[in-house]
């Protein structure tokens, strides 16, 4: 363990938000961070502002017109029938006052957040507000306007021209949009584990999707089945990440840390625990030291149980990147303070008990299924990463 | 996009009766491909597949396979009798043509000219495409009453929500589940990360959903 930790953010970011009842709600990165700060893991941790992206920081992967009409979006002016062709005002991205600053604000911090890391100013950073996976060059898609991880890697490559980006997604969802941007590239490697598209959200990410032209080899997807627990998890993720992430040994990774995985999750059929959230950014952290010096980024992403999942997942992951014991109890003062607002009992502990989450009765068989589509993976892709 | 036209390949890479089944064997390997229209004045003749020429050669490793391959002829080995199909055919007609007769391709014919070859793999992508299989959208089993308006029903759900249907493909047959009334299973892929409120007023509308499937 050494090294400096960074926590990028401002409240500014927290202004990235559908409003109403959608289910991305800031007030998730607020919880987070409240829960952080009163366990005390914030104490030598000044959050650290940022400026937010330009122009020409977001055309470095999308595409102008889409930028102006998400502008455009975010003043309250444009046609909604063309706001539409780019994904914005639908159900799933409402336009909301100011979402091109919002978003703009999310990519610059993700971006900042490297560009520490990258000059060695800390040796992880992290910025929950980050982890916008699903956008599009030109298209607003699964809440995501911007992408804040293909915007920070693009430009990284610019300042960094021989860099190598390790993108290791690990939300419930496929992370189509930065594969799809860095399809052709064999100097970004991207990893997504994510609930087999057959049952959800995006769709893709399949084992077949591996890259194309120079860069094939260099998108790896490990698509899991529903209500996969942390065990059958763990083992996949130990079967691929540390083998592909060694064999192409990246400069830096950039983690995106979606916790919609877990059991509690409204939007997904996977059946994880805090027990996973805690032990990918251990996991990570040691590959960062053992492959880069440590150099890592991680970004939030997914999560909507706002309440009982997000606020531990997250404070876990930032005991990690800051080198942090985790405690035990989640203190009274975080349950006085949001206790009552919360929908649902609030946990007591920060770590879930096994027992009260059972296991499917189709574990074994889909543990079996996993590791067959783990042992394709690393087939097909393991002998072109180099 | 779901004509034969837009489909097929259109350099199509063919040869003259003439040509030895090395040669034949030689281009299918080059090229990658399985099948060889064989063109005689520019007009079809045949089609030889690589499997055809396979099998009228002797294996690999008899010694007598170099000197056949350069003696067997392509119009020896060819099939005469062409199925084909033409620019405008929709390519679920060209797809049913090769299924009925169980071959991969059909050499695409306009005024008596070779246009185009259109492939199995090219009916799979025309799929991929109908389906909407490359974009984001999350997968949607339905099984709605066969009758009138049922449909719309469903897509009026979709457009009260503010969700965009990227592909919809209402199909076969089946009875709605715990009843002898008929039905239809429709597929939609829908441009939506959260379906949890389609799927309950679908559900409370009485119409079926089969997919996603539960634990």
């Amino acid at each position: 363990m050494s090294g400096r930790a960074a926590v990028v953010h401002d409240l500014a970011l927290e202004a990235y938000g559908f409003g109403g009842e959608h289910p991305f709600n800031p007030l998730r990165i607020r919880l987070t961070l409240e829960l952080c700060e009163a366990l005390g893991l914030l104490e030598n941790y000044p959050f650290i502002v940022s400026e937010p992206a330009t122009d020409e920081n977001l055309t470095t992967v999308h595409s102008l017109t889409y930028v102006r009409q998400a502008q455009k979006a975010g003043r309250g002016g444009g046609d909604l029938l063309d706001l539409m062709q780019y994904g914005l005002g639908t159900g799933d991205n409402p336009i909301f006052p100011g979402m091109h600053d919002a978003t703009a604000r999310v990519v610059g911090a993700v971006l900042e957040s490297c560009r520490r890391v990258m000059r060695g100013d800390a040796s992880h950073a992290m910025c929950v507000s980050g982890g916008l996976h699903h956008a599009l060059r030109s298209r607003a898609s699964g809440f995501c306007v911007y992408n804040d991880a293909g915007v920070a890697i693009a430009r990284l490559k610019e300042e960094y021209p021989s860099i190598r980006v390790a993108y290791l997604d690990t939300d419930a969802h496929h992370g189509d949009g930065v594969q799809w941007m860095f399809y052709d590239d064999p100097d970004v490697l991207t990893v997504s584990m994510h609930e087999s598209g057959r049952y959800l959200f995006p769709g893709t990410g399949g084992v077949e999707e591996r890259g194309r032209d120079g860069g094939v080899g260099y998108s790896v997807n490990v698509p899991l089945e529903p209500y996969t627990d942390d065990r059958s998890w763990i083992s996949c993720f130990e079967a691929v990440v540390p083998e592909v992430l060694r064999a192409f040994e990246p400069d830096l990774i950039l983690s995106q840390n979606g916790c919609d995985g877990h059991a509690l999750d409204p939007l997904t059929h996977l059946s994880a625990t805090t027990g996973l959230y805690e032990y990918i950014p251990r996991r990570v952290h040691d590959l960062a030291h053992e492959l880069c010096e440590g150099r890592w980024v991680a970004t939030g992403g997914g999560g909507y149980d706002i309440w009982r999942v997000v606020p531990r997942a997250w404070t876990a992951l930032w005991a990690t990147v800051s080198h942090q014991e985790l405690p035990d109890k989640i203190p009274e003062a975080w349950l006085a303070l949001r206790g009552a607002q919360s929908p649902a009992e609030l946990p007591r502990l920060m770590r879930d008990d096994p027992a009260d989450y059972h296991l499917a009765e189709r574990a074994a068989e889909i543990a079996s299924r996993n590791r067959r589509t783990t042992e394709q993976v690393l087939e097909k892709v393991l002998p072109l990463i180099r | 996009m779901l004509l034969v036209k837009d489909s097929m390949t259109r350099e199509v890479v063919a040869l003259p009766p003439q040509s030895t089944a090395g040669e034949a064997l030689a281009l299918c390997r080059e090229r990658r491909i399985r099948h060889l229209p064989v063109l005689a004045d520019d007009r079809l003749v045949g089609i030889v597949s690589a499997r055809d020429l396979r099998s009228a050669t002797p294996a690999l490793g008899d010694p007598s396979r170099a000197e056949a391959l350069g003696r067997i002829l392509v119009h020896e080995v060819m099939a005469r009798e062409v199925a084909t199909a033409h620019p405008d055919d929709p390519i679920e007609e060209a797809a049913n043509a090769m299924r009925e007769r169980k071959i991969g391709c059909l050499p695409v014919i306009e005024d008596d000219a070779l246009v185009g070859i259109v492939t199995s793999s090219d009916v799979m992508e025309a799929l991929v495409y109908l389906m909407g299989a490359h974009e984001p959208g999350n997968r949607l089993e339905v099984v709605m009453p066969d009758r009138p308006g049922t449909l719309a029903g469903v897509a009026g759900i979709f457009g009260e929500l503010g969700i965009n249907i990227v592909s919809v493909v209402a199909g076969p047959r089946r009875s709605l589940p715990g009843s002898s009334q008929p039905g239809r299973i429709a597929v939609f892929r829908a441009d939506t990360i959260d379906l949890r409120e389609a799927v309950d007023i679908l559900e409370r509308a009485g119409y079926a959903v089969l997919w996603p499937p539960g634990p």
